[in-house]
């Protein structure tokens, strides 16, 4: 791989993207949000994963590859899929404990991993607000792992956000989930940045690896983030996409560039 | 019996200022139509109960919305018709659920119960400013759970690709929350792609998302979920549909020419094709997949 990095082009969204898919494991049932999820879960089910299925909110249940869609719900990620239904049937799926993997995008995400799609501000008179939950709030109350993909800022990495929609690990205290009444052994457990990557240690967020390969240094990552970040001791070198794994991305996941191309921008730049 | 109208009748007939209506549709074979027709009639004072139904926000633009009851629904004011509602004194309430609460909110409703428990949406602030979601004590174990207030739509609009004059309906396809929706609703209007013979139906029941006895209003009306796809019919234009309604100029050109300036939809259409051309309908064209029929009988 490191003989790969000398001469493998990729931005920090490949990176983001790739890191994403070798969290998908071959046995997991995947609930994918709309954006970057459906380019993971797509490069996992072309390499490593051909067996995962994967759950689109609108009421889509397949094993089989599907043409990237640009919303959610689209002709191509319907057609040919192993069973089509309803949002409430999928997401009896997740209430019941059967989704191992949810896969959303964030707004903001603070210290103990809430996400916050609502609101920058107060509810009533804010200064941002985005559309809402969607079904962000139901994956991550319900998956046994929830992994939240943004794009990195201060603004969005928050010590404590303005507004819950789903909720983390709440105040960081263990067992406030379960006692709130959410499933046992849910809520997020990795957080997938153009900066880096983060897991959760007692609630809260630690920072495990750096997309050293696209430049980022453990400086950048840190005046990314709006509290002291605990950093883990064995800290490592974000894995970088393989060759295999970018032809993948460029010719049949995204082969128009949509996401991977058209969306590519510098880190730490979002809003 | 045979409730065959158009949709001026429908919607004028079954539909009135101060309704909760619920459109079908997520993110699939919304009612266009018949949004566009509420749009030309001016139906006021709305609360609004539906996920992610893009012609939607015409409604919205419109100022006749009085209430949303959403999932998902962008209120920045970049929006032009977010814009323009709160530029009017219309800026709707909005009360604001995940997707799974709205779908449980009218699955409720179906049932004919006040309220469903939970596990959505506890821990999250959402409860702080939507008092019909609660957190409750179970009453068998004692743990805490979510509640969800049931929604009774007075309304209800689903279109589908096929349904006999009766109103006995068929869609396919993902139903989002179609299902529950529809049949919480107390007054049911179909609009159709084709109004099939009842044998049809009655070949492959299953398929059927309401019963005819539950609905008022038949309207056949091809393209009607334009422009969004539909299953083995046509293909989408979501994201046209956003971009030439999202600036002002655009939006309040399209509403000038494409909803007050025409009578109903096929009005509509031909004065889209004219513009957009016909390559641009023959791009929404599918490659069709066909299934093997299913076999009943005795």
């Amino acid at each position: 791989m490191n003989q790969n990095k000398a001469v493998l082009e990729y931005s920090a969204t490949d990176q983001m993207v790739a890191t994403a898919a070798h969290q998908i494991k071959n046995s997991d049932v995947v609930y994918v949000g709309v954006g970057l999820p459906f380019l993971a879960a797509l490069l996992a089910k072309y390499t490593h994963a051909p067996n995962c299925t994967i759950i689109i909110e609108n009421g889509i249940i397949r094993t089989t590859s599907f043409p990237l869609p640009a919303a959610t719900d689209t002709l191509g990620s319907q057609t040919m899929s192993d069973q089509l239904t309803s949002l409430f049937y999928v997401s009896c799926l997740g209430q019941a404990g059967f989704i191992s993997t949810g896969f959303i995008g964030a707004g903001q995400v603070d210290r103990y991993g809430n996400v916050n799609d609502t609101v920058v501000g107060d509810y009533l008179n804010p200064t941002h607000r985005w559309p809402g939950s969607g079904g962000a709030n139901d994956v991550m109350s319900f998956c046994q792992r929830t992994i939240i993909m943004l794009r990195q800022s201060k603004r969005r990495f928050q010590e404590k956000v303005d507004f819950i929609t789903c909720p983390g690990y709440l105040d960081g205290r263990p067992g406030q989930r379960e006692e709130t009444g959410l499933p046992p052994s849910t809520g997020p457990s990795v957080v997938i940045t153009d900066l880096g990557c983060y897991v959760f240690e007692d609630g809260e967020m630690v920072l495990k690896s750096i997309h050293s390969g696209v430049g980022i240094t453990l400086e950048q990552v840190k005046a990314e983030v709006g509290w002291d970040i605990k950093v883990s001791p064995d800290i490592e070198e974000s894995i970088p996409p393989t060759e295999e794994e970018m032809r993948i991305l460029r010719e049949k996941v995204d082969p128009s560039q949509v996401w991977v191309g058209g969306k590519r921008r510098r880190p730490g730049k979002e809003p | 019996m045979n409730k065959v109208m158009t949709m001026k009748e429908a919607i004028s007939k079954y539909m009135k200022a101060g309704d909760i209506l619920f459109l079908s549709g997520m993110q699939h074979g919304e009612p266009s139509a018949a949004i566009h027709e509420i749009v030309r009639q001016k139906i006021e004072h709305l609360t609004l109960v539906s996920c992610l139904v893009a012609t939607s926000a015409l409604l919205l633009g419109e100022g006749l919305i009085d209430k949303m009851v959403t999932g998902y629904t962008s209120q920045d004011e970049r929006s032009y018709a977010i814009a323009k509602a709160k530029a009017m004194n219309r800026l709707p309430v909005f009360e604001e659920y995940s997707h799974f609460g709205v779908s449980l909110a009218l699955f409720a409703g179906q049932m004919g119960i006040p309220f469903i428990p939970t596990k959505s949406q506890i821990g999250s602030d959402m409860l702080k400013y939507n008092e019909n979601i609660k957190s409750i004590e179970c009453p068998f174990t004692g743990e805490k759970t979510g509640a969800v207030r049931a929604i009774v739509p007075d309304a209800g609009i689903i279109h589908v690709q096929r349904a006999d004059a009766d109103g006995n309906a068929q869609k396919w396809g993902t139903v989002g929350v179609d299902q529950e929706g529809i049949n919480a609703s107390k007054t049911v209007i179909v609009t159709t792609e084709k109004i099939v013979d009842s044998e049809v139906i009655r070949r492959d029941p299953n398929r059927t998302i309401i019963p005819g006895f539950r609905v008022s209003a038949v309207v056949e009306q091809p393209w009607g979920a334009y422009p969004m796809h539909l299953a083995g019919c046509y293909s989408g234009d979501m994201w046209g549909f956003y971009g030439e309604t999202g600036p002002q100029e655009s939006y309040e050109a399209y509403i000038k020419e494409f909803v007050y300036g025409v009578n109903d939809w096929d009005e509509y259409l031909k004065k889209r094709r004219a513009i957009k051309g016909e390559e641009y309908f023959n791009n929404l064209q599918i490659n069709m997949v066909m299934s093997e029929p299913i076999v009943t009988g005795y």
